[in-house]
């Protein structure tokens, strides 16, 4: 199926982003219009952060930290902040607890529970993230 | 709505070629950064679509038009994208009617034939 030349400066597959759409709940029909408005901005995006992101890199190498960190920055970017946690090594881990250890420790109360500190485990070995 | 897992997602080679495209020659993207970023636009996609279909609601209308998509980057706050956006949206509507006009005569003559074979 050859691509119409009208969406021909298109990259994004124009029937995967309606299906992604239309997993939307209140979204009727969606036109051609507005498709190709949505793919189209949605590579500007991509662009856009992945070039914010590479502002942030030393030498090269664009990692996924440098881009969890332009989500943690901006406002405009908070409904990525569930997906695009910042992540933290195993060692920062240890630390945390280890700090929190020797706080439980310094309170009178002896019997410090070991917590469930999932918020704390975003190691990068166990992360969402990777996933696929 | 029956749709797969991953048909929820965008193709990871093609996301991977919008962000070459967006960075220097010679900048390399970790797999991870690759992902998190084909995410990120599937995520902004349903960000989007809905932004656009609240607009639409509170106009009392039900299908969504290319000028919902545009007011809908003021309400998420992605004014910068309005202009460029709003730009290929003219030669994306330029293309479709050039595109019509010359399948428009097509069907004209298909529809002469049809009536004097009849």
């Amino acid at each position: 199926m050859t691509m119409p030349k009208a969406e021909r400066d298109l990259h994004l597959p124009l029937s995967r982003v309606k299906t992604i759409m239309k997993s939307s709940p209140d979204v009727e029909a969606v036109g051609p219009e507005p498709l190709y408005l949505v793919t189209k901005v949605t590579e500007l995006f991509v662009t856009d952060l992945a070039k914010r992101a590479h502002q942030k890199t030393k030498g090269n190498l664009l990692e996924y930290k440098h881009i969890a960190e332009i989500v943690q920055d901006d406002d405009t970017l908070d409904f990525l902040r569930e997906i695009m946690p910042k992540k933290i090594t195993v060692r920062q881990f240890k630390e945390i607890m280890a700090r929190k250890a020797a706080k439980n420790n310094r309170s009178d109360d002896e019997s410090s529970e070991e917590e469930s500190s999932e918020e704390d485990s975003t190691e990068e070995s166990s992360s969402d993230n990777n996933a696929d | 709505m029956a749709e797969k897992l991953e048909d929820l997602n965008l193709p990871l080679t093609v996301v991977t070629r919008i962000v070459k495209e967006a960075l220097p020659e010679g900048a390399t993207i970790s797999k991870e950064a690759r992902t998190g970023l084909a995410k990120a636009a599937s995520v902004f996609v349903l960000y989007v679509t809905s932004a656009a279909t609240n607009i639409v609601k509170n106009k009392k209308r039900k299908a969504l038009t290319g000028q919902d998509v545009l007011d809908a980057m003021k309400d998420i706050e992605f004014d910068r994208f309005i202009e460029p956006l709003g730009e290929s949206f003219e030669q994306y509507k330029l293309a479709v009617s050039a595109r019509k006009s010359g399948a428009g005569k097509k069907k004209d003559e298909e529809e002469v034939e049809t009536i004097e074979d009849e």
